[in-house]
């Protein structure tokens, strides 16, 4: 079993960000704080004894480094009461590179953290700063620097298709981080999300985001460079060394049971997905009455599991059975957008970055499976 | 009531330039409508009676008046359509009047269609009442508008009235000119029926309802009637006229007008231009000038849906059946799937039958850009006409292509008359001549091929001249041309609705404007496409939309699985709904943008 915790909270809202997350006092953090342990001890209840093995564990956000080091560990025992630990679980927690020093790692690291997720962006400080970040280069090397030092794995985040300015930074950013040696970087590109200060200015016309071509160009210059320097794609935006893949991610992919807590929080079990309120006041609100805190609950059919294999399957370089597409896919391969081997196929690189629209071609029918 | 004191007339007038308003007047002061129920332009009715659940528009009324003395005298205005698609449906209503008025607003001067009308009437014998109106405005030029009518019908300028039908300033004297100018009918009653028809409606109860005009005879209730050009024979069921309600009498005699109605329920077999005589006691000859509605432009018309076709065919059937003009035949396109080639008199007819499948039918439609009607000769010496640029023969069978062209009239201040002939130019136009009309107006009379007129042409005339310049046309049947049928390739594969037939000079310019055009609205696809313009194999314009490089999602947010699934879900559904050119998937929408790019060039 994987289980993803939300921690809604940010010191300050990056321009790019529509996430649910928030800026909110302490007082509201600890009421969130009590409601989301309620929360675990009830779904640990009803979720039966064997999904109370952790494979994973996933302090996502938001912001969760806005606690310090020590009150993480301190949370992820209270969790453990809950769900059991084992040698084998994979225990991440994002880092705001602004937020922590070597002792916050060092500390979460004792309480069972063993692999640091760092919101690096770039390691320029003109694209942090236009980013809205908290944090400049010097702190996030430092950041990286005593997250590896605790002897964690880490994976840092970075941006491309960032706007003029800063598209030379991202490879720049991408070789510096690389030299500091992480064990996995996640690659995003920066995408326009409506009603963000960012969506905004390039409304205004201040800011102008790259072509396509040029994204395109970048994203398969920036994965051949991470290709060169021995971090294996495994998925559209993520590269590690061998071994070091983040298994929790994988799971998505794969079709693995999560639980998700906290508010907004997604889970996957015995083929349902169901989400929690994204409303954080709500959502304690819920919690404290006793009522309900989902959002959505959808059952899922053989077609639309089928679907969601194909969807998630393709964005990892594992691929999906070939038997599983009902589509023709000699055009794709012809054109380099796929490759099929061994039963399977899977998307290039090039085919990554337009897997949208391949997917969409591949997913089956659903008129034909209705009528069906 | 004796002949004499009957006036048959109509109003020749420009659009705007006051004919309804004038006719609400002559309606209020002669008492056919009381004024307490005069709703504005009265003639004009057809929407509000449409929402009123009665079908029939006026085409004639009927109003009694009396001059002094109590000498009574009935007035029978029939009302004429005021654009050039209809002139032969004009020149007709002008045959079944002894006179007409020609109402030139005073701010606006002669309009080019005003003129071609008056011709019309003068060569039709009709007397002729020039009047200004709209003298209460003070943009009003009544002495220089009244010259103008002066030295168009060769009158002495203190001749011509000047009338406000807005205020009523100066109605009564021209209804008084209208008795005292206009001659009665003439016409034996003794003699076989010959009475003209002017124009015809559909009613759902009363079938085809026909407007006449009796030119000898007598018409009446039970008669078996024969319609001498189309051999249509059918009984009278009613006869009367409007006033403005419909009335019915037991019978029309010679110079009157009304209406009859027959209970044939097909508004095509009757004609305009017809002449109806008795069966038992038939005339000679059918009365002069009629001929068959000829379609002179042509257009796709498809459904935006494609399950509305069979409603677009109720509703063209249905409509055909008060528009006798309209011509529709199925087709069949790659890009817009099934549809109607449909045939109309003009552009302005087209804009007709579309709004109304728009409001009375509820269609959404898509409409290709219209094409004229082209006369071509095989190598085999055979003839056809294309209507569709599609049905063109191979170029290699091709020996003569011939277009419709229009003896065209074009009336412009001097200042704007270089920037015409410039027009005129451009558009293949044959200039022919150039009379001064007055210091204020010149006449350029030239040959234009109809297909530049159906595009844009007008729109080109309004905007070279501030839209000072007027055109008025007519027909003059085929000439031969250095015409070629034009392709468009998406990917290699011809896309027919985008293929037509333009002068080999302008093939380039017209091939790189479309695929331009495609360029911008096919979105990219998984590889680079090529849109091309080909003449036969060859290719005259090319661009490539470039293959899609970036479409994807890069992250995951916390397991939401379900927002990235609906979206790639409606990414799916909007393939499903792409119209397939080959390997091309290409959104119904890009097709009906590129074709009302097009459409938007053509005058309204």
């Amino acid at each position: 079993m994987r289980l993803y915790i939300h921690w809604p909270f940010c010191v300050s809202r990056c321009a790019y960000c529509d996430f649910n997350s928030r800026v909110a006092s302490r007082e509201l953090h600890a009421l969130y704080h009590h409601a989301l342990i309620t929360e675990i001890e009830n779904r640990s209840r009803c979720i039966g004894e064997e999904r109370r093995d952790l494979g994973s564990l996933y302090l996502g956000g938001g912001t969760p480094s806005i606690m310090k080091g020590e009150e993480v560990a301190r949370f992820l025992e209270e969790v453990f009461r809950y769900f059991r630990r084992g040698p084998g679980t994979e225990v991440t927690v994002e880092v705001n590179p602004a937020d922590w020093c070597a002792g916050d790692f060092i500390q979460a690291r004792e309480g069972g953290v063993n692999r640091f997720s760092m919101g690096v962006q770039s390691l320029s400080d003109d694209v942090l700063a236009f980013l809205g970040r908290r944090h400049s280069a010097n702190q996030a090397v430092e950041a990286m620097r005593s997250a590896l030092a605790s002897g964690a794995d880490v994976s840092a985040d970075l941006l491309c298709a960032l706007p003029a300015a800063g598209r030379l930074s991202a490879s720049d950013s991408l070789s510096d981080v690389l030299d500091l040696g992480p064990h996995h970087i996640s690659l995003y590109g920066l995408t326009l999300e409506k009603s963000t200060p960012l969506a905004k200015r390039v409304e205004l016309g201040e800011v102008a985001l790259p072509g396509e071509d040029e994204a395109a160009d970048e994203y398969l210059a920036l994965v051949s460079t991470l290709g060169e320097r021995g971090y294996e794609q495994y998925e559209i935006s993520n590269f590690s060394r061998p071994g070091y893949e983040s298994r929790h991610n994988l799971a998505y992919w794969s079709r693995e049971e999560y639980l998700g807590v906290g508010a907004g929080a997604h889970s996957l079990i015995a083929e349902r997905r169901f989400s929690n309120r994204s409303s954080v006041l709500q959502y304690i609100e819920n919690i404290k009455s006793g009522g309900s805190t989902l959002e959505s609950y959808e059952v899922l059919n053989l077609s639309e599991r089928e679907s969601e294999e194909i969807m998630l399957g393709l964005r990892t370089t594992a691929g999906v059975r070939e038997e599983l597409v009902g589509h023709s896919v000699d055009g794709l391969e012809a054109l380099g957008l796929i490759v099929r081997r061994l039963g399977r196929i899977r998307l290039t690189p090039s085919g990554m970055l337009v897997s949208n629209t391949i997917i969409a071609g591949l997913l089956p029918d659903v008129d034909s499976l209705r009528c069906a | 009531m004796d002949r004499n004191n009957i006036r048959n007339f109509c109003i020749i007038a420009h659009i705007d330039h006051g004919k309804s308003t004038l006719a609400d007047r002559f309606l209020e002061i002669t008492h056919t409508v009381p004024s307490q129920k005069m709703a504005n332009q009265y003639l004009d009715r057809m929407e509000l009676e449409r929402e009123r659940g009665i079908t029939i528009k006026a085409q004639a009324v009927r109003m009694h008046y009396s001059l002094g003395e109590g000498e009574e005298y009935r007035l029978n205005l029939i009302d004429t359509p005021g654009h050039v698609d209809f002139s032969y449906e004009v020149s007709r209503s002008l045959v079944a009047c002894e006179g007409a008025i020609l109402l030139v607003d005073a701010s606006q001067g002669i309009e080019a269609q005003t003129v071609g009308n008056a011709y019309l009437a003068l060569e039709g014998g009709l007397t002729i009442i020039p009047v200004v109106n709209k003298i209460d405005l003070p943009a009003a030029d009544f002495e220089d508008t009244a010259m103008e009518l002066a030295d168009l019908l060769g009158v002495d300028s203190g001749d011509v009235l000047a009338v406000s039908a807005k205020t009523g300033e100066g109605v009564e004297d021209l209804l008084r000119a209208v008795v005292q100018e206009i001659p009665p009918p003439s016409g034996d009653p003794e003699l076989p029926l010959r009475a003209l028809v002017f124009d015809s409606t559909y009613d759902v109860y009363k079938g085809v309802i026909a407007f006449v005009r009796v030119k000898e005879g007598l018409v009446s209730q039970g008669m078996k009637a024969l319609f001498m050009a189309t051999g249509v024979k059918s009984e009278i069921n009613e006869v009367g006229y409007f006033s403005p309600d419909m009335i019915s009498c037991q019978d029309l005699e010679a110079g009157d007008v009304g209406y009859i109605s027959t209970g044939i329920k097909d508004v095509s077999r009757i004609k305009v231009g017809d002449t109806i005589t008795d069966q038992k006691r038939q005339a000679a000859d059918l009365l002069p000038g009629y001929q068959e509605p000829k379609p002179m432009v042509f257009a796709g018309v498809y459904p935006i849906e494609a399950d509305d076709f069979a409603d677009l065919g109720d509703a063209l059937d249905k409509l055909k059946l008060s528009d006798s003009a309209l011509t529709y035949n199925r087709e069949n396109s790659r890009a817009l799937g099934f549809g109607f080639r449909c045939g109309f008199l003009g552009l302005l007819h087209m804009e007709i039958v579309q709004e109304r499948l728009d409001r009375e039918y509820g269609l959404q439609l898509v409409v290709t850009s219209p094409t004229v009607v082209y006369e071509v000769e095989t190598r085999d010496a055979e003839v056809v006409f294309v209507r569709n640029p599609s049905d063109m023969p191979d170029a290699a069978a091709l020996k003569e292509v011939r277009e419709p062209y229009v003896q065209a009239t074009i009336l412009v201040p001097p200042d704007y008359m270089g920037n015409i002939l410039e027009l005129v130019k451009e558009r293949r136009g044959v200039y022919q001549e150039m009379v001064y009309l007055s210091g204020r107006r010149v006449e350029i009379r030239c040959k234009l091929p109809l297909a530049e007129i159906v595009v844009d042409f007008y729109d080109q005339l309004k905007s070279r001249s501030r839209g000072y310049a007027s055109l008025d046309y007519e027909h003059i049947g085929f000439l031969p041309g250095n015409l070629v049928k034009l392709d468009i390739l998406i990917n290699g594969e011809p896309v027919d609705a985008f293929s037509a037939i333009v002068d080999r000079n302008h093939a380039h310019d017209y091939g790189k404007k479309i695929s331009q055009r495609l360029r911008q609205l096919i979105p990219r696809q998984l590889f680079d496409v090529p849109v091309q313009a080909a003449i036969g194999g060859r290719v005259v314009a090319r661009e490539t939309i470039k293959a899609k490089r970036k479409d994807v999602l890069s992250k995951c947010y916390g397991g939401d699985v379900t927002r990235k699934k609906k979206l790639l879900e409606k990414q799916k559904e909007g393939k499903r709904r792409m119209k397939m050119v080959g390997k091309v998937e290409i959104p119904q929408e890009a097709f009906i943008s590129a074709l009302r790019a097009t459409r938007e060039e053509t005058p309204k």
